[in-house]
């Protein structure tokens, strides 16, 4: 079971539940949420080949960190977004805010 | 600038030709608003200019190779485009007459123009014509010469709508302008011609490679045709000859300079300027000649029937024209110029004295002024008689000699048809002329005689008649001069004299000129002249032509005597009692009317017809169709554009996913 596919698929799982969320749910928090599962599917995919393929241990794990910066980072701008978003329109409904349609 | 000091011929040159633009400019820039001192200066330039153009003369009389002084303008491979002077016999001749006719005018003007309101700019415009004319004059090449050409067609332009205020005087100014662009086209055309097909634009080249027959004869013949286009927009020849009577719009000393020296003269000049050229093209030659006799006898016709004063003197100008055109495509090299030599004096003349009368009388009705007293008007009078006399060939006038010229070159040519319609014009124009002297000398009123019912005409006239600009500047020089020459008019106030004088030296001129002759054919031909034996005129039956032509000079004026002079006349002329003939005369044989059908029918009608579609379904429709696509489509691609972002999202992914599937697979 320890092998580098299991881990994969378990990456690809929750990469595509993120996507999925991202894709079907309205509301905008959600979709952060779904984004970050997303970016977890990301690092699980690192280890795995950090652990099984690379020669030198160290990159994946800094990639992973690196990437976990980001999404505290993304997490805290994108909730900033949504509290202004929530502030114009009353709603955290991504539906409200299609004012830049064509 | 010292190159220019070294040489004095090269000096004088520069100063002739480039002074009147010079007080142009000044004009325009400074002195717009000091009348006097603009009219000064500007005759200061012109008299200047006469005085290097005669030293210029005196100088290189007796050089007999031309004298050139050029500069390369443009070069491309091996075309040069040279700019500079050429001074050849020719050129300093017509120089000459162009600076004496500019100054004379000028200085008549002075009286003439005196008050009005436009004073500086007229003056500035006559600059400009002078320098033009000089300018295209010394030119020694083609392309020179044709920009100049077009800036002679630009002041007279100007000059011809001077009263731009007044309707006609606009629309006269434009249909100079329009006509003579259209004959300008086939100049420049041909000069494209002779660009490509023999890359030289310089005169002397030209003549000489023509003389030589180094270029292809189809090339002469095509190029030469085009470019007398040009001659005939500019000298108002057969069909373009009716802008030159509407050009009568202007203030007279302007049709004076226009008919005599300038506009008109430039293209028999033109012609005579690469004469050789013309005459390696015998095709060439034949139509010119054919066009310069259409013209000759239908301008006298016209002539026959007009009441206007200036309007006779236009149509025989055009005529005039004509019969220089003829005598120069007969081959006549030496009488063509020569009748354009004595043309300018006399015809100079027979304006500035119509300008005094039309200032005395603000008619330019023929009868009026008959009626108005024009005979006590002496010196005018006087140099309008020596003047008609001259324009109708009678000796010892100027205009006998040159007209002899060219009936003995006609008479030399082996049809003779071209001959007898010489003398057809020759009796036509004594009896125009003499028709308009007559009409003036004898009016049918008695009361003409009688001073003071002359006087009172005159006044009643100057009460009713409030002509636009003389009368607008009541008050100056122009009124006085009215009150004081009237009825008597040896005497006093400047006015008067400034427009004596030129008369004067002008009659004198046409009567002195024709004496030197022989002079001018050896300075024009240079020995050539000696070889030929003279040009046509000496030969067989040369006296037996001499008389043919003075009887039909002194038959039109008894002509004219008859229906005109005598007592009891009846003053009609014999087109009285041919109204439909008159009717046919009197509207310029229809020429501007079929013009205007021409182009309706075949300008508006047709081509432009074609050329709006063209500009309105392709262009126009090809633009908006383009914009419409664009617009459709932005439209249709507006709806991807939801504003939804998932929706977004959902169409990356699935490109991605297509681009994944697209490398894996």
């Amino acid at each position: 079971m320890n092998t580098l596919s299991t881990y994969l698929i378990i990456a690809a799982l929750l990469f595509g539940l993120g996507l999925l969320g991202v894709l079907q749910r309205r509301n905008l928090i959600g979709m952060l949420i779904s984004i970050e599962l997303m970016l977890n599917g990301a690092n699980i995919n690192f280890m795995a080949f950090n652990r099984f393929l690379a020669p030198e241990p160290a990159v994946g794990q800094i990639i992973t960190l690196f990437v976990m910066g980001l999404a505290a980072a993304e997490a805290a701008i994108g909730l900033s977004i949504i509290l202004a978003l929530f502030r114009k329109f009353r709603s955290i409904n991504v539906e409200r805010a299609q004012q830049m349609r064509g | 600038m010292s190159w220019l000091f070294k040489d004095p011929v090269l000096l004088a040159a520069v100063l002739c030709t480039w002074l009147p633009f010079l007080s142009m400019a000044v004009i325009l820039i400074f002195t717009r608003h000091k009348p006097q001192l603009s009219s000064y200066i500007s005759i200061g330039a012109v008299s200047t200019s006469l005085i290097c153009a005669l030293y210029l003369l005196i100088k290189l009389v007796h050089v007999g190779e031309p004298v050139e002084y050029r500069t390369a303008w443009l070069i491309a491979d091996d075309i040069i485009i040279p700019f500079g002077y050429l001074f050849d016999p020719l050129s300093l001749l017509m120089l000459l007459i162009v600076a004496v006719i500019s100054f004379l005018v000028q200085v008549y003007s002075l009286g003439y123009m005196a008050g009005d309101p436009g004073f500086s700019r007229y003056y500035a415009f006559q600059s400009l014509f002078a320098w033009a004319m000089m300018d295209m004059v010394i030119a020694p090449g083609m392309l020179q010469l044709y920009i100049f050409w077009e800036l002679v067609g630009l002041a007279s332009y100007l000059l011809i709508g001077f009263y731009y205020e007044k309707w006609s005087a606009g629309q006269a100014g434009k249909k100079a302008f329009v006509m003579t662009r259209l004959g300008d086209i086939g100049f420049f055309l041909g000069l494209i011609l002779l660009v490509l097909g023999f890359g030289d634009l310089g005169i002397v080249a030209m003549n000489e490679a023509a003389q030589a027959q180094a270029i292809p004869s189809y090339l002469i013949t095509a190029s030469a045709l085009l470019i007398f286009c040009g001659v005939i927009g500019k000298s108002a020849q057969f069909p373009l000859l009716t802008w030159l009577p509407d050009a009568m719009e202007g203030p007279t000393p302007v049709s004076a300079l226009l008919h005599s020296a300038t506009m008109v003269a430039a293209g028999v000049y033109m012609f005579s300027r690469i004469f050789p050229f013309f005459a390696a093209s015998p095709t060439a030659m034949a139509i010119a000649l054919a066009i310069g006799t259409i013209t000759m006898l239908l301008s006298s016709t016209m002539a026959m029937a007009t009441y206007d004063i200036k309007q006779v003197w236009a149509y025989s100008t055009v005529s005039q024209l004509g019969f220089m055109v003829m005598g120069l495509a007969a081959g006549g090299y030496f009488a063509g110029v020569f009748h354009l030599t004595t043309h300018a004096g006399f015809k100079a003349l027979l304006f500035l004295c119509s300008g005094v009368f039309i200032h005395e009388y603000h008619s330019n009705d023929m009868r009026d002024i008959g009626k108005g007293g024009g005979r006590s008007l002496k010196i005018p009078m006087v140099c309008m008689t020596v003047g008609a006399l001259a324009l109708s060939g009678v000796f010892p006038f100027s205009g006998f000699f040159s007209k002899e010229a060219i009936m003995g070159v006609l008479a030399a040519y082996p049809n003779k048809i071209w001959l007898l319609a010489g003398l057809l014009g020759a009796l036509m124009t004594a009896y125009y002329s003499f028709r308009l002297i007559f009409m003036i000398l004898f009016p049918k009123k008695v009361d003409a005689t009688m001073p003071h019912d002359a006087v009172h005409y005159h006044q009643e006239k100057d009460d009713k008649i409030q002509i636009d600009h003389e009368e607008a500047a009541a008050g100056h020089g122009a009124a006085h001069g009215h009150g004081s020459s009237h009825g008597h008019e040896e005497g006093h106030g400047n006015v008067f004299w400034y427009m004596a004088w030129p008369l004067i030296i002008l009659t004198t001129i046409t009567l002195v000129l024709g004496f030197f002759q022989h002079s001018l054919e050896g300075f024009l031909l240079g020995h050539a002249a000696d070889a030929h034996g003279g040009e046509g005129g000496h030969g067989a039956g040369h006296y037996a032509l001499l008389i043919a032509a003075v009887s039909m000079g002194l038959a039109g004026i008894a002509w004219a005597y008859y229906e005109f002079g005598r007592k009891g006349a009846s003053q009609e002329g014999f087109l009285a009692r041919l109204p439909k003939t008159q009717a046919l005369f009197a509207n310029r044989w229809y020429i501007d009317r079929f013009l205007r059908r021409f182009l309706d029918r075949a300008i508006y009608g047709g081509l432009t017809n074609v050329f709006t579609r063209n500009d309105r379904r392709v262009i126009d429709g090809g633009i908006d169709g383009f914009c419409l696509f664009t617009i459709g489509s932005g439209r249709l691609f507006s709806f991807l554009q939801s504003g939804m972002l998932q929706y977004n999202l959902l169409v990356m992914v699935a490109a991605v996913g297509l681009v994944v599937l697209y490398f894996v697979v």
